[in-house]
């Protein structure tokens, strides 16, 4: 049983290695807009949030924490970049959720690679 | 049997008392529905390991729920690409505490059998005592994974009902042995009803009912 259990660690660590043999495409992972270390890319669609209301995710228009990308600060300022992957899926995931959750269409509530995989769209 | 259902129906009805109809795609559904399955066979082990315990039927159930346990884990591994982010360093504690508890139980079956228990314990009541230290351990992890995870259990009386059930469950085993005797459940049965469990779980949530 020991050995069993041994083995299945085993391979568990090497497709966390190597990636899963059958998932497909796997994301890109790279240094993205000044990221101090390697990260995911990231699909946004400005065309599929038109509906909403730009200082939801552009806090800077309203609040003068900067301006640009909002990459620009959120991979390069010291203070926010070790918050990066909680920000964004609270702003994101949660946003899609919620909206999910009140059966709206809302986009991709869970699915790492649903948003992870990266896209050209404007 | 019916201690078992009992067990599944809690976990799961516990995820739908608030969104009970968002669903996230078949494929992250019934993963997490494994998970929830791998969690219910926990308590269910921890509540029928009272007095005159059917050691043969706990170690076979105990082979039955790690399964389920690493099928939750390699469902996302294996099929989704970027998940395995989530496992390397830098990732999020609660995954952390997943992975914990997935080794913590694997620990707990297969250092409880001849001849390791033997090697690794004077007597048997050090086994006992680290057996129930590793049990709390597994529970606690994985109650911790599941709901900071905060996936299914977003509304706040879901995340303090999940914690209560596995406080008491972890903590009134004496109410439990008073319970009498329960014949703990085979595999096939332990397996069904998370499948059935499991099943409506996934429907209820991706199929406009």
């Amino acid at each position: 049983m020991k050995n069993v259990f041994a083995l299945t660690i085993l391979l568990g660590v090497i497709v966390i290695v190597f990636g899963s043999p059958i998932a497909g495409e796997a994301p890109a992972i790279d240094y993205r807009y000044g990221s101090p270390k390697p990260i995911l890319p990231m699909s946004f669609a400005h065309i599929d949030h038109a509906q909403e209301n730009c200082v939801l995710c552009h806090h800077n228009y309203a609040d003068d924490t900067g301006g640009g990308l909002c990459m620009n600060c959120h991979v390069t300022e010291q203070d926010v970049w070790p918050l990066l992957e909680q920000q964004f899926h609270d702003l994101c995931r949660d946003c899609h959720a919620e909206k999910t959750a009140a059966g709206i269409d809302g986009g991709p509530p869970r699915q790492c690679m649903a948003c992870h995989l990266g896209d050209d769209l404007p | 049997m019916k201690a078992l259902v009992a067990t599944l129906a809690i976990v799961f009805v516990i995820t739908f008392l608030a969104a009970p109809t968002m669903g996230a795609g078949w494929f992250w559904d019934a993963g997490n529905a494994l998970g929830f399955a791998a969690f219910g066979g926990l308590l269910y082990l921890t509540i029928t390991s009272v007095r005159r315990l059917d050691v043969r039927a706990h170690q076979v159930l105990g082979y039955g729920v790690l399964a389920v346990t690493v099928a939750h884990a390699f469902w996302f591994l294996l099929g989704d690409a970027a998940a395995v982010e989530f496992l390397k360093p830098g990732a999020p504690d609660y995954m952390w505490l997943g992975v914990v508890s997935l080794l913590s139980l694997g620990v707990l079956i297969t250092a409880a059998l001849v001849p390791d228990r033997i090697r690794l314990h004077k007597d048997y009541p050090s086994f006992k005592y680290w057996h129930r230290v590793l049990a709390i351990v597994t529970l606690a992890s994985a109650t911790y994974h599941i709901v900071v995870s905060n996936f299914y259990l977003g509304a706040w009386y879901q995340a303090v009902l999940f914690v209560v059930v596995a406080v008491a469950v972890a903590s009134a085993r004496p109410y439990w042995a008073r319970l009498g005797q329960i014949r703990i459940v085979g595999n096939a049965t332990y397996l069904l009803f998370s499948a059935i469990f499991g099943a409506a779980f996934v429907a209820i949530r991706n199929l406009s009912l």
